[in-house]
């Protein structure tokens, strides 16, 4: 199966590096990943003022997609459980604007019945959806599925706007049904002003994410509290794939170490420190993208760095560890030295990298692991 | 009487107990902070303290889920002022604990026993 090579991570930089904060999943969709999507999505609104006053509808909206995207999962008969909770969900925020956008599976026979509701939803004036609410919550016997309806109504009502859908086919039985909300933080509507981030785009994503087989994507903040939900979608995941303990907890050393880098010594402009990081699968082994910006007159000394340790073996490497371990000097800055040794220790790749000359000032650095 | 030192465990800090009356020195959990020195700075203040006079027999506990590469350095540092307590004549040894089948663990601890001249046991849970 492809998976993502070290440019994969450049081709989504450029494409939301304007973007204050992106997450993107691609996945199996447990309550613990997505309690853990939508701290780090809380965590994301809370540090950015322009956001806080819509903490509250984003969180309600979120969980409701999510809902969507299991229980319509639930249905699917056992001859595709699979792919039972697969689903995709991107955050991101561009200025005032907040987008939620989620995929789900649904039979293709149902898109019909699907796409008479959200039309339905669609032509009714605020008051008539408030209407059908009620009409729904008195009158319509609670269906199998939970009533896909009232979901529907809810989004519509509490995101003040039209349901933005599409359909893709995904086999010759089921489809991606996509939907996508744009919150904004002041109160232009949303006629006179269409989202600048098309549903079109967010499902080229996911379609790159697939083909590549890329579990998660999030640039933006890389403080521990963005880092931790991060972490804990990827254990959830090691989970799943009944990886043994040694693999699990190496991997999950290998993340941390990558993160904090990017905290540590990414270039800060605006007081951001920001960076991207990619995590996909490929052939039983993980692979792992960091992408950052550093300074330019940092990257002679970083590169002599990595290419160092490509060229020492197993043993060498420990050596140069050991060493490391025993320097006095305990800044925070020489603990990057070591954390990259580390990880050389235990990947069956090079420390590949990549470098990207963006200005006079900066370059964007990408490097790809896998383990 | 030196008075002990006691930091509750966080998601990314360790327990740290270090007592000197009851004799008792113990760093448990997990340790990646956002901050490495400044978390580890009052405990190197502490041993500094105690380094002056250390009981006649110390065993420092190890018990770590996951400590990363920055907490690695400042963990081998404790140990280095540990072992100055050996130039005063008195005991000092350190216990490492580590999960049956936690490589990464049990290697950390392997290679901190290689580079110390500080009586160092393995201990397997």
């Amino acid at each position: 199966m492809p998976s993502m090579n070290i440019d994969t991570t450049f081709w989504f930089f450029d494409r939301i590096s304007e973007d204050n904060l992106c997450l993107l999943y691609n996945g199996n969709f447990s309550d613990e990943i997505t309690n853990k999507l939508i701290e780090l999505s809380e965590y994301n609104i809370s540090n950015n003022l322009s956001l806080t006053k819509m903490k509250k509808k984003a969180s309600f909206l979120m969980a409701e997609c999510f809902q969507n995207i299991v229980r319509h999962g639930e249905i699917i008969d056992g001859k595709v459980v699979d792919y039972v909770d697969e689903g995709f969900f991107l955050t991101k925020n561009w200025q005032g604007i907040y987008y939620i956008t989620s995929g789900n599976l649904i039979e293709t026979t149902k898109i019909s019945e699907l796409k008479r509701q959200l039309e339905k939803v669609n032509s009714l004036s605020k008051d008539e959806l408030k209407q059908l609410y009620r009409d729904v919550l008195e009158n319509q016997e609670i269906s199998e599925k939970g009533g896909a309806g009232l979901g529907l109504i809810e989004m519509a009502r509490k995101s003040g706007q039209k349901l933005d859908y599409h359909f893709s086919t995904f086999d010759d039985k089921f489809s991606f049904f996509y939907n996508q909300i744009v919150l904004k933080s002041t109160d232009v509507s949303f006629e006179d002003n269409k989202a600048d981030f098309e549903l079109k785009e967010a499902i080229d994503y996911h379609e790159k994410m697939v083909k590549n087989n890329i579990l998660v994507i999030h640039k933006g903040d890389f403080s521990q509290d963005a880092i931790f939900p991060v972490l804990k979608i990827i254990e959830e995941n090691l989970q799943k794939e009944n990886k043994d303990e040694v693999s699990k907890k190496k991997i999950y050393h290998i993340l941390v170490e990558l993160l904090q880098n990017i905290s540590h010594h990414c270039y800060v402009e605006n007081d951001k420190k920001e960076g991207i990081f990619l995590i996909g699968e490929a052939d039983g082994y993980f692979v792992i993208n960091t992408g950052n910006l550093i300074q330019n007159e940092n990257v002679d000394n970083l590169k002599k760095h990595l290419d160092i340790l490509n060229n020492l073996n197993g043993k060498e490497l420990k050596e140069l560890y050991l060493d490391k371990l025993r320097e006095r000097n305990l800044s925070e800055k020489n603990g990057a030295g070591i954390g990259l040794i580390d990880i050389a220790r235990r990947i069956i790749s090079p420390v590949n990298y990549s470098i990207i000359k963006i200005d006079s000032k900066k370059s964007f650095i990408t490097i790809n692991v896998i383990a | 009487m030196l008075t002990k030192l006691e930091i509750e465990g966080t998601r990314d800090t360790a327990y740290i107990l270090f007592d000197k009356e009851n004799n008792l020195f113990e760093i448990k959990g997990n340790s990646l902070p956002e901050n490495t020195n400044k978390f580890f700075e009052p405990i190197f203040d502490w041993i500094e303290h105690y380094l002056q006079d250390p009981n006649t027999d110390t065993n420092l506990k190890c018990d770590l889920e996951y400590f990363n590469s920055s907490s690695a350095k400042m963990i081998y540092q404790i140990f280095i002022e540990f072992e100055k307590i050996l130039e005063h004549g008195n005991d000092v040894s350190i216990s490492w604990y580590f999960e049956s089948g936690d490589a990464l663990i049990e290697e950390k601890g392997m290679e901190y026993k290689t580079i110390l001249n500080i009586p160092f046991n393995l201990i397997e849970k």
